[in-house]
């Protein structure tokens, strides 16, 4: 420890901010998806003839089976239940809530998968698995998964 | 004929063989008879088998796995999907008889979907809708089609005054007269036949003013077949954003020796205590012995050119996400008073990459503010 010690004069912090130009293309299944959010404020599935499981978010192809999905589309539910969560602790401009607040999976009736997203008005300490909520769309489409504004339990 | 929804009953037969999927239907062996009565209509079997596909058209219906029984407009209807299948079964309008599972299981998988047949008279009958005023000022033509086979006819069409007039049959006194068969005059207005291939190939014969044909092009839009707009109705969402991350680097004992160094116009190095090469920029160990190199010394400024490298392609720069000027050429070199093979790499004047090569000498350039960054060092150019 003694050289980091003689050494340490010329260390020094440099701030610094990465940027990456990106762009997003939803894809034909991911686009009617986020259409249906904005435009109808109804969350969409679909199901796999082959097995039967009805992927939220939507994919172009079964999991399991390979099979292409994008023609069978289903109506769900605004209202699931907590599969899973975490609670965000810190604090970053990416971040779509100032901390702590809750991301959780949420499987919606109808569906077999999870679907990603904010829990609201519930102190973060008291979320459980298997706690009931229902999406509360955004007054502003951002034309992304935000179109729902978060989720929050069901009184 | 009859057309429904702008097409007809033997158009989805007509097309069943290029629409057929030899992959989808392995070990099929079924007949499916087809009675479509009304006008329009008539029967044909559909024979699958070795995944083969044989398709006629036939008086009487001979013993067939299945048979489906429907009326043209059903008929055309579900297959554009103009009418759903499933509602006009439940209503008696699509009936069965026979192995009704050899149909559902097997017709989906055997044939890419109907899309209507983009015939000749449709695509000339369009003209006067497509045609564009405002491009034909002063012009005077008048243009005969001649088109042969089973969808083929034959038009005059009167362009004058801005105006644009359609009528079937051929005057003898056109500008110019186009002769060919339908079904090329379709490919060259849907993109499927290449035009100076068709012209070239003497499938399109020309009367008349050869220029006046070559101008006539300009004066439509494009035609575009019905239901294709559907598709382009399609909204898909795309999405730009820049994300940013926010970065923090401390430069550790060394790095911290060597921006300082920047700073004041000197490079600086380590030598490791037991191989005694010179690292460039100080390295807190040397890789080879793994033993701490604490041995700060300075080198250069000058260099010896080993290799330079030209960049065609530039990556977003990282800190502004802005894609640089390409080509720029980097150079890797080794400081005077530095250990040879252990190079340093670093960019070179632009002015100089026609100029550089191996074995040149080169100095440091560098940036009047300095702060103790990597941009204190602008780049490396040509000591001479």
């Amino acid at each position: 420890m003694s050289q980091l010690k003689k050494s340490m004069d010329e260390c020094f912090v440099q701030e610094g901010k990465m940027s990456l130009p990106n762009q997003y293309f939803a894809g034909r299944v991911g686009s009617k998806f986020i259409i249906a959010l904005r435009d109808e404020k109804k969350i969409l599935g679909v199901r796999c003839p082959e097995c039967g499981l009805v992927y939220c978010p939507p994919r172009e192809y079964c999991d399991k089976d390979l099979t292409k999905l994008d023609e069978n589309w289903v109506d769900l539910s605004s209202e699931g239940v907590i599969t899973n969560f975490t609670v965000v602790n810190y604090n970053d401009k990416h971040l779509p809530r100032k901390a702590p607040f809750v991301l959780a999976l949420i499987k919606v009736d109808g569906a077999d998968t999870p679907l990603g997203h904010i829990v609201e008005g519930i102190d973060p300490a008291l979320v459980q698995i298997g706690m009931r909520v229902k999406a509360v769309f955004a007054d502003q489409t951002t034309n992304t998964i935000r179109d729902i504004d978060h989720f929050e339990p069901l009184t | 004929m009859a057309e429904y929804f702008g097409s007809k009953v033997e158009d989805i037969f007509n097309t069943m063989p290029a629409r057929f999927l030899p992959q989808g239907v392995a070990g099929v062996d079924v007949v499916i008879g087809y009675d479509i009565s009304g006008e329009g209509g008539g029967r044909w079997t559909v024979t699958i088998r070795d995944a083969t596909l044989a398709v006629a058209a036939v008086a009487e219906l001979p013993k067939c796995s299945v048979v489906l029984i429907s009326d043209p407009e059903t008929f055309v209807g579900s297959a554009l999907g103009k009418i759903d299948a499933a509602e006009a079964f439940g209503a008696g309008k699509i009936k069965f008889t026979g192995d009704i599972t050899a149909v559902l299981n097997v017709l989906p998988k055997a044939f890419s979907p109907f899309k209507p047949v983009v015939r000749a008279g449709a695509i000339i009958e369009s003209m006067p809708e497509r045609f564009k005023p405002e491009k034909a000022e002063g012009v005077n033509l008048k243009i005969g089609y001649d088109l042969s086979g089973a969808d083929g006819g034959a038009w005059t069409m009167l362009i004058k005054d801005g105006t644009c007039t359609l009528k079937n049959g051929l005057d003898s006194d056109c500008t110019v007269t186009m002769r060919m068969a339908a079904d090329v005059f379709v490919g060259l207005n849907t993109g499927k036949i290449d035009p100076a291939a068709a012209f070239g190939g003497g499938q399109v014969k020309i009367e008349g003013d050869i220029m006046a044909a070559g101008t006539t092009a300009k004066l439509f839009g494009k035609f575009e077949a019905a239901g294709a707009q559907e598709k382009k109705g399609e909204e898909l969402i795309s999405l730009k954003c820049i994300p940013t991350i926010n970065q923090r680097f401390a430069t550790g004992t060394h790095m911290g020796k060597w921006f300082a160094g920047l700073k004041d116009k000197r490079i600086v190095g380590t030598r490791c205590p037991q191989c005694h090469r010179v690292l460039v920029p100080p390295s807190e160990v040397c890789a080879i012995c793994r033993v701490r190199t604490d041995d700060f010394v300075e080198v250069g400024p000058k260099a010896t050119v080993c290799q330079i490298d030209t960049v065609y392609y530039a990556s977003p720069d990282p800190l502004s996400g802005q894609v640089r000027h390409t080509p720029y050429a980097g150079a890797y070199m080794v400081f005077d008073g530095g250990t040879p093979y252990e190079s340093f790499a670093m960019e070179i004047n632009p002015k100089d990459m026609d100029r550089i090569k191996p074995g040149m000498k080169v100095r440091p350039v560098w940036n009047t503010e300095r702060s103790g960054t990597f941009t204190d060092l602008l780049y490396f150019e040509i000591d001479d």
